[in-house]
């Protein structure tokens, strides 16, 4: 257990500095967890992103708190959030503290430059791994033929048309998936 | 004026309790507690922080608090300021984890998150496009992405392995630019 706290702490510890740009931007790095330590399976991280959606909160103190709850109970949940906000608490406080503020930011704007990119291209490629395991149910993956779930592109379809006309509004969408959920399953 | 830590502490949490839908959210939550009412910082104050927040490592809202904590009450103020602002969340989630455990075997909270992992996707789609539309605009910004998407799919490598090795390509690329144009 003390082993799992620890693992817990130092990936927590690097998903805090290297996560950048927004909540989703710790999703790879979540998928990557699960891939390399089974704490969780990815239908749970699955939910996890959504109650994280529909909570208060920063979404990645949500998850941070989710995946360390399930993880390892409460100490998990607390190692994690705690884990999160360590590095950039003091390297918040240096820079406030050395520079009051930091210039526009143009000195480091150009590493962003390309991590934003990046950081769109790692969560793009979680984007379609997820869409594939939600609409095909091969166990293992990539034996073919494929077993296509009619049910999960119909709604995908149903949700994406109207969503992406109007402004991202992450509860209306949860719930709209919820309501289809049960209805097409009942079909 | 005399700030108490506990004034910091309690503002934050009632800031954390308002926050849904993102780190953008908190800034016109800022304005209003913290600018407006306890005048703990200006205006221009709350944008510089802003923008410093989104540019350092670690969730924008966070950092944004641990800075105005810091300049409400020094270091004391932003461990307040930073605890206010994640005890919220992290008690609803504690909460809502101890309640999904116990119904989610139900026939038909199956089904709702069955029909909830499609909506995650969406979101995730339509949080990809937000990314790129404001990233991806330059012959360097395309070559990035796809060579990233494509290492990453192909390749089982840790995300921060990416984005030291994407920083480190920002740097390099900056510094021919900058040779060229004398």
């Amino acid at each position: 257990m003390v082993k799992i706290y620890f693992l817990l702490f130092i990936e927590f510890l690097k998903i805090g500095v290297f996560a950048l740009g927004g909540g989703y931007a710790t999703l790879p790095f979540l998928y990557y967890l699960q891939s390399q330590y089974n704490w969780f399976s990815t239908d749970e991280l699955t939910n996890m992103i959504a109650v994280s959606n529909i909570t208060p909160g920063p979404v990645g103190i949500n998850m941070a708190t989710y995946t360390g709850y399930t993880t390892a109970g409460f100490w998990g949940a607390l190692i994690a959030s705690v884990a999160i906000i360590l590095i950039p608490f003091f390297i918040v406080i240096t820079v406030v503290k050395l520079f009051n503020k930091l210039s526009n930011c143009n000195n480091i704007n150009y590493i962003f430059t390309g991590l934003r990119p990046a950081s769109c291209a790692l969560l793009t490629s979680i984007g379609f791994k997820l869409l594939f395991q939600a609409v095909v149910y091969n166990k293992p993956e990539w034996s073919f033929p494929l077993q296509i779930d009619l049910k999960a592109i119909i709604l995908f379809i149903i949700l994406i048309i109207p969503f992406s006309f109007i402004k991202k509004n992450p509860i209306l969408i949860i719930l709209a998936g919820a309501l289809g959920g049960i209805f097409i399953q009942n079909f | 004026m005399q700030t108490s830590l506990f004034e910091i502490f309690k503002i934050f949490f009632i800031i954390g309790l308002q926050l849904l839908g993102g780190g953008y959210v908190i800034v016109p939550l800022l304005k209003k507690y913290i600018v407006d009412e306890k005048k703990w910082m200006s205006e221009e104050e709350l944008v510089d922080y802003f923008a410093m927040s989104q540019c350092l490592p670690g969730i924008i809202a966070c950092n944004i608090s641990t800075a105005a904590g810091y300049k409400a009450k020094g270091i004391s103020g932003a461990f307040c300021a930073t605890l206010g602002i994640i005890l919220p969340p992290f008690l609803c989630i504690l909460l809502l984890a101890k309640i999904l455990t116990g119904i989610v075997n139900y026939e038909t909270i199956k089904n709702a998150f069955w029909g909830i992992r499609i909506s995650v996707i969406i979101l995730i789609f339509i949080t990809i496009k937000e990314l790129w539309s404001k990233s991806v605009n330059s012959v360097f910004t395309y070559i990035l992405f796809f060579a990233v998407l494509a290492t990453f799919i192909l390749m089982p490598v840790s995300p921060a392995i990416i984005i030291i090795l994407s920083a480190v390509t920002s740097i390099i690329y900056a510094k021919v630019q900058r040779r060229k144009n004398g």
